[in-house]
């Protein structure tokens, strides 16, 4: 399952990518804002995406994918230190499928990550 | 500043160190800035706004804790400040700026953060929101130690 990584943060993306691949997932492409992250698509089948970041942040990010029909169902995940109810709800309602709460343990990273694609 | 409006820091701070880095950091009698320069080597400032609440928080470190930081969290060493150190300082800044904004938004004080800016130098300035007095909370992590910075006014 090729998944995609959004995230402004070099270092979060490196520790993102190595909980993925402790966990058996090899092909994996990164991004550093949204517009990277909608160049680098092709064949993404899961996507994990920080919510705040320059150009493009990750809820635009988000509300593009649902409008294109290729990647109206595809699989979300945000990954953000945006905690409070009303972010979450509003992410939610945009069509993100998880959501896991910066700082976070590689554990309950990987759980929502297979909760999701088992969905 | 009430107390109230200043726990939140606090526990965004041991909760971003407990889970980034596996250390409960020990923290010290706070005290109130008095000079324009910063004690770290390296500093990540975020500010936040909204119609009751506005300010902004700084984490400041000397390079050996910053290192020992990023060791802790990368699970490799280095051996200077990199571009690398320097996210890691504005990706640890938005994290204790977005659980505080968690616990304020239960208060009833939601606010919206900025970006993170991480600035470097021995004395560097830290230019925060308001001109009232900054509160400083000294903390240490394995006895090396950082301080947080906060400007804060709640209408
Ligand atoms: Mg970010």
């Amino acid at each position: 399952m090729k998944v995609l990584v959004v995230d402004d943060s070099v270092t979060m993306r490196r520790i993102i990518i190595n909980s993925l691949k402790s966990s058996g997932f090899d092909d994996i492409v990164e991004a550093g804002d949204g517009v990277e992250g909608l160049a680098n698509m092709d064949g993404v089948e899961l996507v994990l995406t920080d919510w705040n970041m320059p150009n493009m942040d990750g809820l635009t990010f988000v509300k593009e994918l649902r409008k294109s029909p290729v990647y109206a169902d595809i699989p979300i995940i945000m990954i953000t230190t945006e905690g409070a109810k009303t972010e979450v709800v509003e992410a939610l309602k945009h069509g993100v499928n998880n959501y896991v709460v910066k700082p976070f343990d590689k554990e309950t990273l990987l759980s929502k990550v297979n909760a999701t694609i088992k969905g | 500043m009430k107390i109230e409006y200043i726990n939140p820091f606090l526990n965004a701070v041991d909760n971003a160190m407990e889970t980034m880095i596996g250390v409960s950091p020990v923290r010290d009698k706070p005290y109130i800035k008095d000079s324009r320069t910063t004690t770290g080597d390296i500093t990540g400032v975020i500010g936040f706004a909204e119609k009751r609440i506005s300010g902004s928080v700084a984490l400041s470190f000397p390079t050996k804790t910053i290192l020992k930081i990023y060791e802790l969290m990368m699970g490799a060493p280095v051996d200077e400040i990199n571009n690398e150190v320097d996210d890691i300082v504005g990706e640890l800044t938005n994290i204790v700026v977005g659980g505080a904004k968690k616990e304020f938004s239960e208060l009833g004080l939601p606010f919206n953060i900025s970006l993170p800016l991480v600035v470097s130098g021995t004395n560097h300035v830290i230019k925060h929101k308001h001109d009232n007095p900054v509160m400083v909370i000294p903390y240490s992590v394995e006895g090396n130690k950082f301080i947080m910075e906060i400007s804060l006014m709640v209408k």
